[in-house]
């Protein structure tokens, strides 16, 4: 980020600097300006949401829905943290549901807890889900085809879910295939019964692991 | 459409009435989750603010323009049409200003035009990745994202690629 951050301001700035030295300044202000509206706006949606997932919390009804997805989850993330994977799935429903607003405080959460236990392929994983889209219908674009005259707004839909689909499945394998499964209790927690079964490499003699694995995964 | 509508006063009701039955504080216990609201905005707010004023940096520059030009060659080779291609580069930065672009491409081409259902596909099935990753990495300590955020960015340029597809056989 800290690279991107630099390379695409030191380019837009020098553009500016020649072409345009005036429209700068007002260029970063509209950008503060947005900033300011927009958290604004999410501190309103998050007043709803953290309300009626407290409630949620609260009602016992969030511990019995993660029960459900609790193995398929424990799986998708590799961690045992009964919390942090209930906020995760959570966070999934939320976005598969399209409420707006909503997925974020989760998400938010859950990513500290995960980052918290050292956890890094779970917050990458959330991440990824989340970054990657997976609203099973795209309110915002059938709105603004309505409000365009389409004639059969919902025609793009199936396309959408497909290409979103596609994306999800996508990220998921390139996390996977980027990131080396890691063995030992803690990137699994402290609890586990059954360890994950050790992958070729680890099999090796210990003087022959390359050096790379024992650290895990690179970067 | 009408039906969506439904889902969220359903869902509040639900879940309301199942806590008013198992004896929860209501009152108490909505305004204990309000609480948390401020912190967590103040906590997002100066990497909101940086990722926004680089998108609109990032617009207003000509750099983006400069981007697409450089780039519509590659991606009319992969199909993706020119038209649209400055709405691929946007999306990962801007949410509004991606959805501003996408109404103007549905008044330009029209609301039923391939370039148009091109344009929906791929705003629809692709994410705001900087904007996310500046949010949800907000409150941790880690730095080095350059391998989620290369794998979104990936994933959802890919789907780009498969949705025009997609249109142009649908």
């Amino acid at each position: 980020m800290n690279a991107l951050f630099a390379a695409v301001f030191l380019l837009s700035a020098a553009l500016f600097l020649f072409a345009d030295p005036e429209g700068f300044l007002p260029a970063l202000l509209a950008g503060g300006e947005k900033a300011a509206a927009l958290s604004l706006s999410l501190l309103a949606a998050y007043c709803v949401w953290l309300g009626f997932f407290k409630v949620l919390g609260q009602s016992g009804l969030s511990e019995k829905l993660s029960r459900l997805v609790y193995p398929a989850a424990r799986r998708l993330f590799r961690s045992n943290d009964r919390e942090a994977l209930s906020l995760a799935s959570q966070n999934l429903s939320a976005n598969l549901l399209g409420l707006p607003g909503a997925p974020t405080p989760l998400g938010v959460k859950a990513t500290k807890r995960f980052e918290k236990t050292g956890n890094r392929y779970a917050s990458d994983m959330l991440f990824v889900l989340n970054a990657t889209s997976l609203q099973l219908l795209p309110t915002t674009v059938l709105s603004l085809r309505l409000a365009a005259g389409s004639s059969a707004a919902a025609d793009i839909v199936l396309p959408t879910l497909l290409a979103t689909l596609f994306s999800t499945l996508c990220g998921v394998l390139l996390l996977r295939l980027f990131s080396r499964p890691r063995f030992g209790r803690k990137a699994w927690g402290l609890r586990h019964k059954t360890p994950p079964r050790p992958s070729k490499t680890a099999r090796r003699p210990a003087g022959e692991r390359p050096r790379k694995m024992r650290n895990g995964m690179p970067g | 459409m009408k039906y969506l509508a439904l889902l969220i006063p359903a869902l509040f009701l639900a879940l309301f009435a199942y806590a008013v039955v198992r004896r929860i504080r209501l009152y108490d216990c909505f305004t204990e989750g309000v609480k948390e609201a401020v912190p967590l905005i103040l906590s997002l707010f100066p990497y909101l603010a940086a990722v926004l004023m680089l998108s609109e940096l990032f617009e207003r520059s000509g750099l983006s323009a400069a981007l697409t030009n450089f780039l519509s060659p590659a991606f009319r080779f992969l199909g993706i049409p020119p038209e649209i291609s400055k709405l691929v580069l946007l999306k990962p930065f801007s949410g509004s200003g991606s959805t501003a672009l996408l109404s103007e491409l549905l008044r330009t081409y029209g609301a039923d035009s391939y370039i148009a259902r091109c344009a929906c596909v791929s705003y629809g099935s692709s994410e705001t990745v900087f904007y996310i990753s500046a949010v949800y990495f907000a409150g941790t300590a880690r730095k080095n994202l350059f391998k989620p955020v290369a794998v979104s960015l990936a994933a959802n340029f890919l789907s780009v690629i498969l949705g025009c597809f997609l249109c142009r056989i649908m």
